[in-house]
């Protein structure tokens, strides 16, 4: 049997691990694949048209998957371990979800201020009538891999910042960060412009600050991106930075309030911040305009 | 302190006679016009939600009277982006020169809040909790009207009847300084009586149809282009669910939330932030209730009316309740919601036609 993961939104919140715990549940997973124009063009057309981009390729996603697994997982992720919730849209995903395609969907719970995710995991593993020893190991196992990745990702910071090339701070949900299609490319092009491309889901935190919630004078966040983004900015504001560009979607309703005070932090400290806006109509050649008068600006 | 707040269609008498009696200077927010609109989207976030726009146009006008701090209300337990209204409202205020304070009420420092304020203006218990009461009352008040005219207008005999008295009403109400109970019955036995004077064709029963939607749009008639006043005269019973009050009692106790959520478990299983929810159960209602339409108001881009809309479009399919879903924003034109209603006019009288037969 075949499990669908559509590569959007909630996949990006923690890459592979999903994948690794329905694989070593025993089932065959079956990834989408990365974003391109046809999925584009399909989620476009079947998704509301007022709805955030990334949420429309979700859609795109998730048709390419349709009929091509038995099962898509589309979990309800709601709050964090930290107890902040994630983007309002998410919490509608699995219920439009069915509206929207024919295929069952897989779904459960994950409010982190209600139970632990070791325990909405279980519940899913018996929802597929597993044994109870099987889902133990899977979770360590995807609970192991994500701070593998993690590690790494830190590990990578340190070596890039590092690096003597102007150093250029993107900034984004994740879901934006690491599609190819949806960041522009951005990496290679900024690398082609002779540039360090830092993204700043990167930033490792240590675990004392999370824990303490600090305040910054900026609102609270009850978003947990809002609160990681704001605080991974400062963290970040104590190397030395030559600018930032933060890269947003159409329609993300959660963006436009992030923004304010996402640019006030640069522009206080004078860094040159570029915004850019993605939709379906963003064509690549503007951008690279765009970008190349950035770099002369540094 | 001299004080100003959102306007909110007639809901800002309330607030008025609440703030005045609670010993606040208050200077009145402008009216919503095309000109406030403007002036608001100049100075707010391009991406930020309409209201939030609309809200910034109307305080400009009063902070140039003088006012110097804005009572915001700040919803701390959705997922709905009003929780941020007032830090970014000024933010953007006081980067644009104002030197100005936006008070965030919400359900955790409201006592507090209340009781600073009680003891800077020095009035007795009694005359704050009075204030409440009185402003609770004209909430009322102002909705049970707004609801009597919804039913009255499809049936009135001689047409623009119900609106004149209506409009008449509402000027003399926020004329009058309020302090006593007393007041507010007196009035609205004369207005109760007016209304009564109105000639109705009682056996009349008007096509039906319901408004869901975004609740700050819905109940201003100066934002959503007198929606309710233009379907009544062509002979529509416009049903309007979400109120202020409901609103209000649903803070207050939330476990109403609890019965909402059986109500619509098929359809959604999870809050959407805002009133999200309570759209698909008004819709529900409006199916069950044998109604001929729905209509949902929402600003642009909203964040619940957004997703839970494939939700309200396939309860449409399922039961084949003519369905039309309006986004406002500043850009729209009158004459566009006009085209489109009266379109949907004409589909929600067939609709009326083929259940006679």
């Amino acid at each position: 049997m075949t499990i669908g993961i559509p590569r959007g939104l909630f996949y990006w919140k923690n890459p592979y691990f999903w994948e690794t715990f329905f694989e070593i549940l025993g089932y065959q997973v079956l990834v989408s694949p990365l974003t391109n124009k046809e999925i584009i063009e399909k989620g476009v057309k079947a998704a509301d048209p007022e709805t955030c981009f990334s949420n429309k390729v979700f859609w795109g996603h998730l048709l390419w998957l349709s009929d091509r697994a038995d099962y898509i997982f589309v979990p309800l992720l709601k709050t964090n371990e930290q107890g902040l919730e994630y983007c309002p849209k998410f919490f509608g995903l699995p219920d439009l979800a069915k509206i929207l395609i024919k295929t069952p969907i897989l779904t459960g719970t994950f409010d982190r201020r209600k139970e632990k995710i070791e325990k909405t995991l279980e519940k899913l593993g018996r929802k597929l009538k597993k044994d109870k020893k099987t889902i133990d190991k899977a979770i360590k196992t995807a609970i192991l891999k994500e701070q593998e990745l993690k590690e790494k990702a830190g590990q990578d910071f340190f070596r890039k910042i590092q690096s003597k090339k102007p150093k250029i701070v993107l900034i984004s949900h994740p879901y934006n960060l690491y599609d190819e299609h949806l960041n522009l490319r951005m990496k290679e092009k900024l690398t082609k412009l002779e540039a360090e491309p830092l993204f700043i889901d990167e930033v490792p935190l240590a675990e004392t600050q999370i824990s303490k919630g600090v305040k910054f004078g900026n609102p609270e966040f009850h978003w947990e991106f809002g609160k990681e983004i704001m605080r991974q900015i400062q963290e970040i504001l104590k190397y030395d930075i030559t600018g930032a560009i933060e890269i947003s979607s159409f329609q993300c309703g959660c963006d436009a309030v992030l923004k304010e005070f996402v640019e006030k932090e640069f522009k206080d400290r004078k860094i040159p911040f570029l915004y850019l806006l993605i939709d379906e109509h963003t064509a690549d050649v503007g951008i690279q305009t765009r970008l190349e008068a950035f770099i002369d600006t540094l | 302190m001299i004080a100003t707040f959102p306007y909110w269609g007639n809901y800002t008498i309330a607030f008025r006679v609440l703030l005045e009696n609670l010993g606040i200077t208050v200077i009145l927010p402008e009216k919503t016009n095309s000109r406030t609109i403007e002036q608001g989207v100049k100075f707010s976030p391009e991406l930020f939600c309409f209201p939030f726009k609309v809200n910034v146009g109307n305080y400009l006008p009063a902070l140039e009277k003088g006012a110097n701090t804005i009572f915001m209300w700040e919803n701390i337990r959705g997922s709905c982006r009003l929780r941020y209204y007032w830090i970014v409202q000024q933010k953007i205020l006081r980067e644009a020169g104002y030197k100005v304070k936006v008070l965030n009420l919400n359900s955790k420092n409201f006592f507090s809040e209340i009781k600073k304020i009680k003891n800077e203006n020095k009035i007795s218990l009694w005359q704050c909790l009075k204030a409440f009461l009185l402003a609770f009352k004209i909430i009322k008040l102002i909705e049970e009207l707004e609801k009597k005219a919804n039913f009255l207008r499809p049936r009135e005999i001689c047409p623009g009847q119900t609106d004149k008295i209506l409009s008449q009403c509402f000027e003399r109400l926020s004329k009058i300084k309020i302090k006593k109970f007393q007041e507010i019955s007196s009035f609205q036995k004369q207005t109760l009586w007016k209304f009564s004077q109105i000639k109705i064709d009682k056996k009349l029963n008007p096509p039906k149809v319901g408004l869901v939607g975004e609740i700050y749009l819905i109940s201003d008639s100066s934002l959503n282009f007198d929606l309710e006043k233009k379907l009544g005269q062509q002979g529509i019973e416009i049903h309007r669910e979400m109120n202020l009050s409901h609103h209000i009692k649903k803070t207050a106790f939330p476990w109403i939330d609890w019965f909402l959520q059986r109500k619509i478990m098929p359809y959604l299983c999870s809050t959407v932030g805002g009133h999200g929810r309570d759209a698909i159960k008004e819709m529900l209602d409006c199916v069950k209730n044998d109604f001929d339409g729905v209509i949902q108001l929402l600003p642009f881009g909203c964040l619940p009316e957004v997703t839970v809309r494939p939700i309200l479009t396939k309860i449409h399919q399922e039961s084949g309740l003519p369905f039309l879903s309006l986004s406002l924003d500043e850009q729209v034109a009158e004459a566009g919601i006009n085209t489109r209603l009266e379109a949907f006019v004409d589909v929600v009288k067939n609709h009326y036609e083929n259940k006679k037969h």
